[in-house]
C-alpha cells in the first residue's frame, strides 16, 4: 500500500480511487465548518430551507455587531491572556525540573522523575472537586490565576518529560566541555541548554498552548463571573442566550474558531509536529 | 605492575593520613536543586498529588463542601455509584467509544495514512484538512455538530428534507443520541491518529517493502504481512491514546447533549460533572473521581505491561 | 604550564574496581599519551585528571598543589574532546573565547587573544562560522582552538582523531605535534591507536584493565616491551607470539615449540632449561637470509600494501605472520621461509607473561 516508488506511475484506476476516497474524507470534515461559517450570514428563516448552500442574501450584521460588541475581543484576551500565562509558567516550571532531573546527579531522581510521570496518567477531571476546594480555599476562586495554576500543573507531566528527554540527547560531552570552560549547572542551563533547546520548547508551548486555548473544564469550574470567562465558556453562555437564533450562534462560533484555523494554517508544520510529539516522544 | 619503572612515584608518596577531598562534581548541585526544583515540585504536589489524595479521603464521606467532611460514610458512595443506572450507563458509553475508536476510528486512520503516503499531488492539503478537526476546542466542534443534528435548521433536517422523510432529531433521541456523539468524537479525532501512522509510515523502511514485492507480495499481501505488523508499535500508542482520551471525554459531550437525553450520553466525567460539581455531592463526585483514575492506572500500567514491553 | 603527578589513583564504580592505584609522574612540558585497549580505563583516567570524574581515592596534583576538590576550571586545565563538543549555537570566535567570557575578561582582550589562537590554526576566515558549517578537519582545529586561547596548565585529549577519516587523521596527528613544539604546554593524550601514541609521545602510558603495564618512551617499548601485554600491544602488524619451553640446539639456548622445531633466542634471556615459555616474533623481524633459525610453512595468505608484502603462513601449529619486501614471490599455497635472528627473539614467563 505504501509503495511510493517514484520510478513506477501509478494507475489511473488507483489514481482515481485515491482521490475520489479522499475527497469524500474531506468533504465530511469541510462540510459542517463551511455550513456553520456560511449559517452565520444567513437569515434565521433561510437556515430553516437552506443549511448547505450560499446565502440568497448576506447578512453581514451577524458577524459586524459581534466584531464590534465587546463580548467577543473579551472571552478572546481573557483566552490569551490565561494561554500566555499557562504556557509560560509551564515551559519556565518544567525546563528547570527537567534540568535537574537529566543533569544533576541526586539521591531520589529517578523517584521523582516518576513522581511527576502520575501526572500523565490521569485527566484533571478526576481531581476536579478537591481541586476546586483547593483553590477556594487558596482564595482564588474566580480569579485567572484559579484556571492558570491547575493548567500548569496538570501540563507538568508531559512538558517535563519531553524537556528531560531532549536535554539528555544532548551530547554528554557538551555539558563536559562547558564543565571545563568554568560553566556550572545554571550557567550551562543558560548558556547552552536553553539555546540548543528551542524545537522542544516550541514543542512544549504549543501543546500547552492548545489545551488552555481549548480548555473548558477547569474554567467551567473555577470561574463565575462572565467578564473573566476564555471563550470556549463564553460560547456556551452566548449559545445558551441565543439558543434560537442559530444564526447568530453560527457566526459567534465562527468568529471564535477563526484565530485557531489561520494560525493552523500558518504554522501547520510546527503544530502538527508538535502535537503529535507528545504521543511519539512521550 | 603500577610502580613498574623508575618514573613512578615511590609508594611512600601516598599521604598517610588520608584526605577525603569533595569532589568538584558534586559541588554545585545544591544550588541548582533548591533554585530549579521547587516551582514544579510545589505546583504539582498542591494542584494534582493532593487533590488525588484528597479525593480518596473525601469519598468515603457525604459533604456539601462547605467547613471540613465529617460525616464518614464508608464505602456508601460507591455502593452507591455502582447501583446508579446513570452511572452504569456512563461506563457503558465509555466502553463504547473505546470500541468505537478501535473498531472504526484507527482503521480509518490506517487506510487515510496509506492512501496519503502515496505521491500525489493534493496530500500536504488533504492532511492538514483531515488534522483540522484536531485543533479546533471540543467545546467548538460539539456546538457545530449540534447545529449538523438540528432537527429544525441543521443539515440533518436539510437531507431528511431532501429525501421526504421525517427529521429525525438525534440528539434527542434516547437510543440514537450516542451514535450520534460516537460519530462526532470520530469525526474530531480521527486526525490525529491519522498523523501517528503517517509518522508510522515514514519511519519503515522503504527496502523491506522493496524487498516484499521482490519476493511477490502484491499490493494487499505487502499491507497486511509488512506494512502492518512493521506497524505495530504506532497500533499500540494509538490504541492507548484512544483509550485515554475516551475516559476524560467531557467537553465534547456538554454542548451536544449535556449528558442527556435521560442520561443516554453520560460518559463518566460528565456524570461526576453533573452529580458531583453541580449538585455539590463532594463525596459522590470524588468517588468518581477515584473509580476514574483507578481504570486509568490500571489502564497505563496494564497496558504498557502487556503491549509496549518492546517499544 | 606544570607537572601532573598522580599518587595512587583509584576509581571504584560501586564495589568494582576500574582502575587499581595508578602512580605517575609527568614532567613539565611532556607530551604523554595514555594507550590501551577499550576499557582499560585511560579515558577515565583522563576525565579523573580532568575534574570531570569523581576520584575515589588517591591525589592528583597540578604544579605541586593538589587538585581534587577544585572544578575542571579551577585546575587551569583545557580539554579536546572525541565528539569536539562543539557548542552548537555559537559561531568558531564564540566557541572558542567562551571559557575567557564566562572568566570576565574584557572583550577586546579575548578578541585578541580569539585571534591570535585562529591564527596559529589557521582558522582567522571561519571565526563567524557556526560549527555545523565546518568540516571535520576544521571542527578539530576549533576544539584546540578553545583549548588554547586560555593558556591552560594541561592540555587533554580524549581521542580525538578518531571521528576523522585516515587521511585527516595523519594530517591533524602532525598538526598537533606541531602545536606542541610551538606551544610547549604539558598534554596528556588518550588513544587506542599505538602508531597515533608512538608518533606523538615523548612517552607512552599503557594500560590494561585499569593497570600500568608499562611507560616509556615509544622505542623503549617497542624495543624492550615488559611484558607479553605490552609486546602485543605495541607494533603492527601485532608481534606473532607462540608457545614453546626452553632447551637448547647444538649448544645455544634456544626454544622448542610444539612440532619440535627449535628457535634459537639470545644468550643473555634469563631463562632455564625446561621452562615453559611463549616467544614473540615481530613481523618485520623476518629477513629473508642471514644468521639465525629457519622459520618456514606453507603460505595462507598473501596481503600485498605496497612498498611490503604482508604474509600468513603456518609455523609449529599456529598462524604467524610476516612483512617482506613488496617484491617477495609469495603466492598462496606455496612454501614460505625465512630467518628468525635469536637477537630479535622476545622471551616471556610462560604464566606471568613477564619479559625475560
Amino acid at each position: 500500500m505504501t509503495d511510493t516508488s517514484t520510478s513506477i506511475r501509478m494507475s489511473a484506476g488507483t489514481r482515481i480511487y485515491l482521490y475520489v476516497s479522499l475527497s469524500l474524507v474531506a468533504a465530511l470534515v469541510l462540510v459542517p465548518l463551511v455550513a456553520t461559517a456560511l449559517g452565520g450570514f444567513k437569515s434565521l428563516g433561510e437556515l430553516r430551507v437552506n443549511p448547505f448552500g450560499l446565502p440568497r442574501e448576506w447578512h453581514w450584521s451577524n458577524y459586524l455587531d459581534i466584531l464590534f460588541g465587546d463580548r467577543y475581543w473579551r472571552q478572546m484576551v481573557n483566552s490569551l491572556f490565561i494561554a500566555v500565562m499557562t504556557v509560560f509558567l509551564t515551559v519556565v516550571a518544567s525546563a528547570m525540573a527537567a534540568f535537574t532531573l537529566a543533569h544533576v546527579k541526586f539521591f531520589g531522581a529517578n523517584q521523582l522523575l516518576n513522581y511527576f510521570l502520575i501526572g500523565l496518567m490521569f485527566p484533571a477531571a478526576t481531581a476536579i472537586l478537591p481541586l476546586f476546594i483547593r483553590i477556594r480555599d487558596l482564595g482564588l476562586l474566580d480569579t485567572y490565576w484559579g484556571v492558570i495554576l491547575p493548567q500548569v500543573a496538570f501540563g507538568l507531566g508531559m512538558s517535563i518529560l519531553l524537556f528531560r528527554n531532549y536535554f539528555r540527547n544532548l551530547p554528554e560531552e557538551l555539558f563536559q566541555a562547558a564543565f571545563v570552560d568554568g560553566c556550572g549547572y545554571i550557567r550551562f542551563f543558560w548558556h547552552i541548554s536553553l539555546p540548543l533547546s528551542r524545537p522542544i520548547i516550541a514543542t512544549v508551548s504549543i501543546i500547552s498552548f492548545v489545551n488552555s486555548w481549548n480548555s473548558y473544564i477547569v474554567p467551567l469550574i473555577m470561574l463565575n463571573s462572565e467578564t473573566k470567562y476564555p471563550w470556549p465558556l463564553g460560547i456556551m453562555v452566548y449559545r445558551g442566550e441565543f439558543g434560537t437564533q442559530w444564526q447568530l450562534v453560527l457566526a459567534f462560533i465562527t468568529l471564535t474558531i477563526l484565530p485557531t484555523i489561520i494560525v493552523f494554517f500558518l504554522a501547520q508544520k510546527h503544530i502538527i509536529a508538535g502535537l503529535t510529539a507528545g504521543a511519539v516522544k512521550g | 605492575m603500577t610502580h613498574a619503572t623508575a618514573t613512578m612515584t615511590a609508594p611512600s608518596a601516598v599521604p598517610t593520613a588520608k584526605t577525603r577531598y569533595k569532589s568538584p562534581t558534586v559541588r554545585g548541585r545544591l544550588p541548582v536543586l533548591i533554585l530549579f526544583l521547587p516551582p514544579a515540585l510545589l505546583l504539582f504536589t498542591l494542584f494534582v498529588i493532593l487533590p488525588m489524595g484528597e479525593a480518596a479521603w473525601y469519598s468515603l464521606y457525604r459533604w456539601n463542601g462547605y467547613g471540613s467532611p465529617e460525616h464518614f460514610i464508608g464505602l456508601r458512595n460507591f455502593q452507591v455509584l455502582f447501583n446508579n443506572a446513570a452511572f452504569s450507563t456512563a461506563l457503558i458509553n465509555n466502553g463504547l467509544i473505546i470500541l468505537a475508536s478501535l473498531l472504526l476510528q484507527i482503521p480509518l486512520a490506517i487506510w487515510l495514512a496509506t492512501m496519503l503516503a502515496h505521491k500525489i499531488k493534493g496530500a500536504v492539503t488533504f492532511r492538514l484538512i483531515f488534522f483540522l478537526p484536531y485543533v479546533l476546542a471540543d467545546v467548538a466542534a460539539g456546538l457545530i455538530w449540534r447545529f449538523v443534528y438540528d432537527g429544525d435548521y441543521g443539515l440533518f433536517a436539510a437531507i431528511a428534507g431532501f429525501f421526504g422523510v421525517a427529521t429525525p432529531y438525534v440528539l434527542a433521541d434516547k437510543n440514537l443520541a450516542i451514535y450520534a456523539v460516537l460519530a462526532v468524537i470520530i469525526w474530531k479525532y480521527f486526525g490525529f491518529h491519522m498523523m501517528l501512522f503517517i509518522a508510522g509510515l515514514q519511519a519503515v523502511d522503504k527496502n523491506v517493502l522493496e524487498a516484499a514485492e521482490i519476493d511477490g507480495a502484491r499490493g494487499w499481501q505487502k499491507f497486511r504481512y509488512v506494512t502492518l505488523p512493521l506497524l505495530g508499535s504506532t497500533v499500540r500508542i494509538s490504541v492507548f491514546f484512544a483509550i485515554i482520551g475516551s475516559l476524560q471525554l467531557f467537553d465534547l459531550i456538554m454542548p451536544l447533549t449535556g449528558g442527556g437525553p435521560l442520561n443516554a450520553t453520560q460518559t463518566m466525567v460528565t456524570f461526576l460533572y453533573t452529580y458531583g460539581v453541580m449538585r455539590m455531592q463532594v463525596g459522590l463526585g470524588s468517588a468518581v473521581g477515584v473509580v476514574l483514575f483507578v481504570i486509568c492506572v490500571t489502564l497505563a500500567f496494564g497496558y504498557k505491561r502487556i503491549f509496549m514491553r518492546h517499544d | 604550564m606544570a607537572s601532573v603527578e598522580l599518587n595512587d589513583i583509584r576509581k571504584n564504580y560501586g564495589t568494582l574496581e576500574v582502575i587499581h592505584g595508578v602512580s605517575l609522574t609527568i614532567e613539565d612540558g611532556e607530551f604523554i599519551a595514555l594507550v590501551g585497549p577499550s576499557g582499560c580505563g585511560k579515558s577515565t583516567l583522563l576525565r579523573m585528571i580532568a575534574g570531570l570524574e569523581e576520584i575515589t581515592d588517591g591525589e592528583v596534583m597540578i604544579a605541586g598543589k593538589v587538585v581534587n576538590p577544585l572544578t575542571p576550571r579551577e585546575r587551569n586545565i583545557a580539554m579536546v574532546f572525541q565528539s569536539y563538543a562543539l557548542y552548537p549555537h555559537m559561531t568558531v570566535a564564540e566557541n572558542m573565547g567562551f571559557n575567557l567570557k564566562l572568566s570576565g575578561i574584557a572583550k577586546p582582550e579575548i578578541e585578541r587573544r580569539v585571534s591570535e589562537a585562529a591564527r596559529m590554526l589557521a582558522l582567522t576566515d571561519l571565526l563567524d562560522r557556526k560549527p555545523s558549517q565546518l568540516s571535520g578537519g576544521q571542527r578539530q582545529r576549533v576544539a584546540m582552538g578553545r583549548a588554547i586561547v586560555r593558556d591552560p596548565a594541561v592540555f587533554l585529549f580524549d581521542e580525538p582523531l578518531s571521528n576523522l577519516d585516515a587521511k585527516l587523521r595523519v594530517q591533524m596527528r602532525t598538526e598537533i605535534k606541531s602545536l606542541h613544539q610551538k606551544v610547549g604546554t604539558t598534554s596528556i593524550y588518550v588513544t587506542h591507536d599505538q602508531i597515533e601514541a608512538m608518533t606523538l609521545a615523548d612517552r607512552i602510558v599503557v594500560l590494561n584493565q585499569g593497570n600500568i603495564e608499562q611507560v616509556g618512551t615509544p622505542l623503549e617499548l617497542y624495543r624492550q616491551p615488559a611484558n607479553l601485554f605490552v609486546a602485543g600491544f605495541i607494533g603492527s602488524p601485532a608481534m606473532n607470539i607462540l608457545d614453546g619451553i626452553v632447551d637448547a640446539d647444538n649448544g645455544q639456548p634456544a626454544v622448542r615449540l610444539g612440532d619440535g622445531s627449535a628457535i634459537r633466542i639470545a644468550p643473555q634471556r634469563k631463562v632455564r632449561p625446561g621452562q615453559p615459555v611463549k616467544i614473540g616474533l615481530r613481523p618485520e623481524h623476518f629477513a629473508p637470509t642471514g644468521a639465525g633459525s629457519i622459520v618456514s610453512g606453507r603460505t595462507l595468505l598473501v596481503e600485498p600494501t605496497g612498498a611490503q608484502t604482508h604474509v600468513l603462513f603456518e609455523f609449529a601449529g599456529s598462524h604467524v605472520t610476516a612483512v617482506v619486501d613488496g617484491d617477495h614471490p609469495a603466492r598462496h599455497g606455496a612454501h614460505f621461509e625465512a630467518v628468525a635472528d635469536g637477537e630479535k627473539v622476545y622471551v616471556f614467563d610462560g604464566s606471568t607473561g613477564v619479559a625475560l
